[in-house]
């Protein structure tokens, strides 16, 4: 089914791919002031607190004059150190505000095109697409082509690089059985974490001790409860069952095959630390859980799809580069291009999404049948008969190549 | 104007007004001030290490850094108040809407979406970006596991193979291009060299195309003549015809050198040449071409004006070029990836809104090969003919094909399999009855 009214823009609900697009800068305005709201109070305090109490020992003549400039220095020394930080903050945040003014720009553009018609919704559209691309090529750690794709593209303020790049360095330092990277992110962000209920950082505590029980030597396993007393035991009325396991681990070898002690000394538990991580820094970000890439092919292979997409007839990725198939390359063309469910790229991937509903034939006008059982618009047939120089009277399938005098065709209705 | 239309608009205005206040640069400004008094104390306090200068100047200082430390705290409140602001006009303007979150069908196919947009890079054009993203998707595969269920992990692969062992059957070698799906790694199996090889060679054609010149063109078009013929496709005469055109227009348009090559009389030798093996199909165009020559003095106001103004016509050419040359890789024209990601952002609040009602109701998919709603798609994304059949109301497949019966209505097998009275059934649209033996199947 296909009319004037779905090649209108629906603005209410167009943008539904993009919200992340304004959703990130502004998690991350948030997290970025909150570090320079964190650094200021912290050194303020203790500014404030020394030179209170430089100022009262040097008045009641406690505090040498020798004292008092080293103080002043230690205060200078801590205020040059916050600049720094505050000065490196402010230039990420007017960073993040010229990303969020271009973004804005970007999904503006939007607002003055009515029909997906509109020249200007195709370059809107691919940059869309170079958005989507570029954010699924982050998310599984493909950073170089994400970079470089985005140069190209000259769309650096519209993506996310620096906020993937750091993640998935995190990422790839759980996958290489490091939690050191990953502990300093959750400090980073630890009233957010617990605000969510994350179990991020107690399941890196279990790890570490986990990793010192490993190693089987006595001293190391001492400090795997001393290390237990400090991290994992306040944990104990949130999970109490995997608690009693970390005690109960103390019983157990590494090699051991009784559950679920194995589980938890197995190496898988690495890549699963690294999902869980993932999981975290997307849900803290506001980011989709998956990249949207996805959302869209889902959504669009199936809203193109049709039954013939994978029919045995037609499909192109299961036929003979023969001659013939050739022709059943060209099954729509003549004036239409090959169906991108059809090509090569997409047809594998779209086989296991459903099929688009239609309750309304979409044919071509006069159909007619050809005697092999094939059925064309009469234009097409026409248009067909001419370019070949067919003399009058004759036409060609299409597809099939077989000439036909017209008077054998019959009319085809469709109700 | 619908209300986002509103929203970007009032969000970016909202924005210009935040872009007013102050931001963390001002607490460094503010912080700096404070540096200055510090070290004007400390440097008073050290020239003259006398314990009374030292009380005062510090008894002095106090005033003045407590009130600029207040400052900074206040920049500090009016830069979070910006972004406060800030989140609200998001929130206002451009509200939260959910996305699928529960299901996602594509997380098990990562190679597969990896193949498709790795041809994408190469039909764009971007030969680097696509080499760099082969090289790192084959360095570090992608894994099932990221984003879905764990417990999942080591299924989906395997229903995956069997399914496609079928079709591998046939599949081995359509064109060296197309990647056995079997593998695993679906990177290592795409050809990426040649098929960069051939779309460089595109490319190539199409930059040629841009500057005017035809000849690499129509050398392809040449090449691939039987191919092009069997698609109904006149590209090599529509070149040869713009070629002739082209060089009838002399030296004053086409800047090529002005000698016996060029102009009407290098054209009409061009046609002597060139125009013999298309005389049985287009002897009318190439006698129109010819009789042009009478005209030269003011083409402008023959009736061969159309015939010869070649402003779009290289760019049309150029569409058709490229259609043709996609067409012969079996590849549509344009990126499959651009299509359906399109597509998917016009059809995605459909999808939300029948999610929305499913979960109000309780109700599950009824249907798994079939999507539950309809999903309008503008004209220029439809691509095969649809029928649906009228009385059951179901799309035609292959397995329940569309079948015409004598008087010219097409159903669905099925529905003629069940208005049949014995042999029998009447056609429910028209007086006429008919056989089952005489319904015969259509390929539409």
């Amino acid at each position: 089914m296909a009319d004037h009214e779905s090649s209108k823009i629906n603005h209410d609900n167009h943008l539904l791919l993009d919200q992340p697009l304004l959703r990130l800068p502004y998690e991350l305005l948030r997290k970025n002031f909150r570090s320079a709201h964190f650094t200021f109070e912290k050194e303020s305090t203790s500014v404030k607190n020394l030179l209170k109490e430089t100022a009262t020992g040097s008045l009641n003549g406690k505090t040498a004059p020798e004292d008092v400039v080293k103080n002043l220095d230690t205060m200078l020394a801590k205020m040059r150190g916050m600049k720094r930080k505050l000065a490196a903050y402010a230039e990420e945040e007017s960073h993040l505000y010229r990303q969020v003014d271009a973004r804005v720009a970007h999904l503006r553009e939007l607002c003055d095109m009515h029909t997906v018609e509109d020249v200007k919704y195709e370059a809107w559209s691919r940059q869309r697409l170079d958005r989507l691309v570029v954010d699924y090529l982050l998310r599984h750690g493909y950073n170089d082509s994400a970079t470089s794709l985005a140069k190209e593209r000259q769309i650096d303020d519209l993506v996310d690089i620096d906020t993937f790049v750091a993640m998935s360095k995190i990422r790839r330092s759980l996958e290489n059985g490091s939690v050191t990277e990953a502990l300093a992110w959750c400090s980073e962000n630890k009233k957010e974490l617990r605000r969510m209920h994350s179990n991020l950082e107690f399941m890196l505590r279990c790890q570490q001790y986990i990793e010192m029980m490993r190693t089987g030597s006595q001293p190391k396993m001492v400090e795997a409860i001393a290390h237990a007393k400090k991290y994992i035991i306040q944990f104990r009325d949130t999970y109490p069952l995997e608690v009693g396991q970390m005690g109960g681990l103390l019983a157990y070898r590494p090699d051991t095959e009784l559950e679920p002690y194995a589980s938890w000394y197995s190496t898988d538990r690495w890549p699963k630390l690294a999902d869980i991580f993932v999981e975290a820094h997307n849900k803290l970000l506001g980011l989709p859980s998956f990249p949207l890439l996805h959302i869209a092919l889902s959504s669009g292979l199936s809203a193109l799809k049709t039954p013939a997409c994978h029919s045995s007839q037609s499909t192109i990725g299961s036929s003979q580069p023969t001659r013939s198939n050739q022709h059943s390359v060209a099954t729509s063309s003549l004036t239409t291009s090959v169906c991108p469910i059809c090509s090569t790229e997409l047809n594998e991937l779209a086989r296991n999404v459903p099929y688009a509903h239609h309750s309304k034939s979409h044919v071509e006008h006069d159909l007619l049948l050809l005697p092999n059982g094939r059925v064309y618009g009469k234009a097409r047939l026409e248009e067909y008969a001419a370019k070949a120089g067919l003399p009058p009277g004759q036409c060609k399938d299409l597809v099939t190549g077989q000439v036909y005098p017209f008077d054998q065709l019959k009319k085809v209705f469709i109700t | 104007m619908t209300a986002n239309d509103m929203g970007i608009n009032a969000l970016q205005k909202e924005l210009a007004e935040l872009s007013k206040m102050a931001r963390l640069s001002a607490a460094v400004d503010n912080v700096d001030r404070i540096i200055e008094q510090l070290s004007a104390a400390r440097e008073q306090v050290a020239q003259a290490l006398d314990p009374h200068t030292a009380s005062l100047t510090l008894t002095k200082l106090q005033n003045p850094t407590k009130v600029a430390f207040e400052k900074v705290n206040d920049n500090l409140k009016e830069a979070s108040s910006a972004q406060k602001k800030f989140g609200k006009a998001l929130n206002e303007h451009f509200p939260l809407k959910s996305l699928p979150a529960d299901h996602d069908a594509m997380a098990d196919h990562p190679a597969l979406i990896n193949r498709a947009i790795a041809m994408h890079l190469l039909r764009e054009g971007q030969f680097s970006v696509a080499s760099t993203f082969i090289d790192e998707a084959q360095d570090t595969p992608p894994h099932h596991a990221l984003y879905h269920q764990l417990e999942s992990e080591d299924t989906p692969s395997v229903e995956l193979d069997e399914a496609m062992d079928e079709d591998d059957m046939d599949a081995d070698a359509r064109t060296s291009i197309t990647a056995s799906t079997t593998d695993n790694n679906d990177l290592s199996s795409l050809q990426s060299q040649e098929l960069q090889t051939k779309f460089a060679e595109m490319y190539s054609i199409l930059q040629d195309l841009k500057a005017r010149n035809l000849f690499s063109a129509i050398e392809w078009a040449r090449s691939n003549s039987a191919e092009l013929e069997a698609r109904g496709s006149n590209l090599e005469f529509e070149l040869s015809k713009l070629q002739y055109v082209w060089l009838f227009k002399g030296p004053a348009v086409n800047r090529l050198p002005d000698d016996e090559h060029n102009g009407r009389f290098g054209a009409l030798t061009y046609a002597r040449q060139h125009f013999g093996r298309f005389q049985a199909r287009h002897l009318r165009e190439i006698e129109k071409l010819a009789s042009a020559m009478v005209f030269a003095p003011n083409l402008g106001e023959s009736p061969y004006n159309l015939v010869f103004a070649t402003d779009s016509a290289f760019t049309d050419v150029a569409a058709s070029f490229t259609r043709e040359f996609c067409s012969l890789l079996g590849l549509s024209a344009e990126s499959p990836l651009y299509i359906a990601v399109t597509a998917g952002a016009l059809a995605l609040p459909k999808l939300m809104k029948y999610n929305m009602a499913k979960r109000a109701k309780g109700t599950e998919w009824t249907t798994a090969n079939e999507l539950a709603f309809e999903t309008p798609l503008p004209e220029s994304m439809v691509y095969h003919s649809i029928f649906v059949c009228p009385v059951a109301k179901e799309q035609t497949t292959e397995s329940n094909p569309p079948m015409m019966i004598p008087c010219g209505h097409v159903l669905g097998r099925e529905t003629i399999q069940k208005l049949c009275k014995g042999t029998r059934f009447k056609c429910p649209y028209c007086p006429s009855e008919g056989q089952l033996k005489d319904a015969r199947q259509i390929i539409l």
